[in-house]
């Protein structure tokens, strides 16, 4: 099963996605979305609400089971078949919870988990899915929260902070699971428009880490100037991608250039 | 003073009997429970109707006649099965064992409702963030639904509780020698039911009123990270 020229193809790539499709009921979301990132790109993708971009995410790490198309982490295919009632599944959920703990997703509203301080919150995946030593995994998470600026409000609850604060924390999170694909699911758009810059400036540095990452977006400016490419989606599908530089200088499809301006309705 | 005229020793028997058949129908009972409401949000037909079925029949027919039927109905239904698997002997069933069996069974199904609404008061979100960090579903149920739901279940499972308690005086009907039964031979032997029953009242009393501090402490534990407001 792994045979396939897209498979061997993958080998090559962080994260491929080929030719996604997802409904819910009879509404198509996605129709057949494909995207591949090799080892430190930043993939930003725009769109506008409704064109499926959270779902596509949501896809990868199949926390919505796709109806078709093909995912590979790390050139690694996550097994799907239809179920009797003509229902996508996974058909290795080992196989779908080990790959997840290589693709730490960020979300919108943060979700951290609210019965856990801070430090709990970041070690608690590390302890009880990676089972890491404790001791190691605190070490670790104090290390990752002084890196996102947090670290003194580690035995505080998460209702405790600001919504930046909670991203941060959130963040921490996910680099504690030392994943290999980051998906960011409109990581500010949560946030008071003063906390945003918060945010953004440590996904930024993380880019310039080099940590590979698929980023939804409506940060037009972050797209811009954090991303090695820009993908544009509308109504389920790619209607625009490449380098930011080329995608914002030269639009090609008339939906992108309507949604820079403002006007795509 | 109150005169329990030597009966006192053996009315405490019966009140440790009493906190036995609370305490194991309430484990019981919590475990149908939680079974019973995962079972009613899990979306799956088979599932979804015998969860209701079973709510439906417990919470609409007495206590009491549940428990006579299970005791009485339960050991002909016993009785009858047996010697179809090749064994001959009468068997009695435990009083015990089936009184705290059907005060669990009974209870389950409170506690089902109130699990499901605690559950349901849990945001998705907090749930696919642990799926999404590599849990299996064991994992997100006792490491995040079961906390997390505690809060909002608590109020709901404390009256449950508190009424269990008192439920427990049902298992005298079926022989078990609880605080109760052991109250009703002493006024019996004695023609003086006063001093018993009021005994028996102010143990139950005191059973409640340290339950009621523990939830207190409990609601105060699985607060923890909740803003006050």
């Amino acid at each position: 099963m792994h045979e396939t020229a897209s498979g061997r193809a993958a080998e090559h790539h962080a994260l491929v996605c080929e030719d996604i499709h997802k409904s819910f009921g009879t509404l198509e979301v996605l129709k057949g979305v494909s995207l591949s990132a090799h080892k430190g790109d930043v993939i930003a993708m725009l769109g506008s609400s409704g064109s499926g971009k959270s779902t596509f995410l949501r896809c990868i790490n199949l926390l919505e089971t796709p109806n078709s198309g093909q995912v590979f982490v790390g050139g690694e295919l996550i097994r799907m078949a239809t179920d009797k009632r003509g229902e996508p599944q996974a058909v290795d959920r080992r196989q779908v919870e080990r790959l997840r703990t290589r693709l730490a997703m960020v979300f919108q509203s943060f979700n951290l988990w609210s019965h856990m301080t801070v430090l709990q919150n970041v070690i608690e995946a590390p302890v009880h899915v990676l089972k890491k030593p404790k001791r190691e995994a605190i070490e670790q998470a104090e290390a990752l929260l002084e890196k996102v600026g947090i670290r003194a409000r580690k035995n505080d609850y998460p209702a405790h902070l600001s919504g930046g604060q909670q991203q941060r924390v959130a963040i921490a999170r996910a680099l504690a699971m030392d994943p290999d694909v980051m998906l960011f699911d409109e990581p500010t758009s949560a946030l008071d428009p003063e906390l945003v810059n918060e945010v953004l400036k440590v996904i930024k540095d993380l880019a310039e880490e080099g940590r590979t990452m698929i980023v939804v977006t409506h940060e037009m400016g972050f797209a811009r100037e954090v991303s090695t490419e820009t993908v544009f989606l509308h109504e389920g599908r790619v209607e625009e991608a490449g380098p930011p530089q080329e995608v914002f200088e030269h639009p090609k499809s008339e939906r992108f250039q309507q949604f820079l301006a403002g006007t795509l309705k | 003073m109150l005169d329990l005229q030597g009966y006192g020793p053996s009315i405490l028997d019966g009140a440790r009997l009493t906190v036995a058949v609370a305490l194991v129908s309430l484990a019981i009972a919590m475990l149908l429970g939680l079974i019973t409401a995962l079972a009613k949000l899990s979306g799956m037909r088979a599932a979804v109707i015998a969860a209701t079925v079973y709510t439906t029949i417990i919470r609409g027919v007495p206590d009491l006649v549940l428990m006579l039927l299970i005791f009485f109905g339960g050991q002909v239904l016993v009785n009858d099965l047996a010697p179809m698997v090749g064994y001959d002997e009468y068997v009695d069933i435990n009083p015990f064992i089936a009184g705290c069996l059907t005060i669990g069974f009974i209870f389950g199904a409170y506690m089902g409702e109130t699990f499901r609404g605690a559950i349901l008061a849990v945001p998705v979100g907090l749930l696919e963030a642990g799926a999404a960090y590599g849990m299996s579903r064991g994992q997100v149920l006792i490491r995040i639904l079961i906390p997390q739901m505690m809060r909002h279940a608590l109020p709901g499972f404390g009256n449950n509780w508190l009424v269990l308690m008192k439920t427990t005086a049902l298992v005298s009907v079926i022989g078990l020698e609880d605080m109760v039964r052991k109250a009703g031979l002493a006024a019996g032997a004695t023609r003086e039911p006063f001093p018993f029953y009021f005994a028996v009242g102010i143990l139950f009393l005191a059973f409640t009123t340290l339950s009621v501090l523990a939830l207190r402490w409990a609601e105060k534990h699985y607060s923890a990270g909740v803003r006050q407001v």
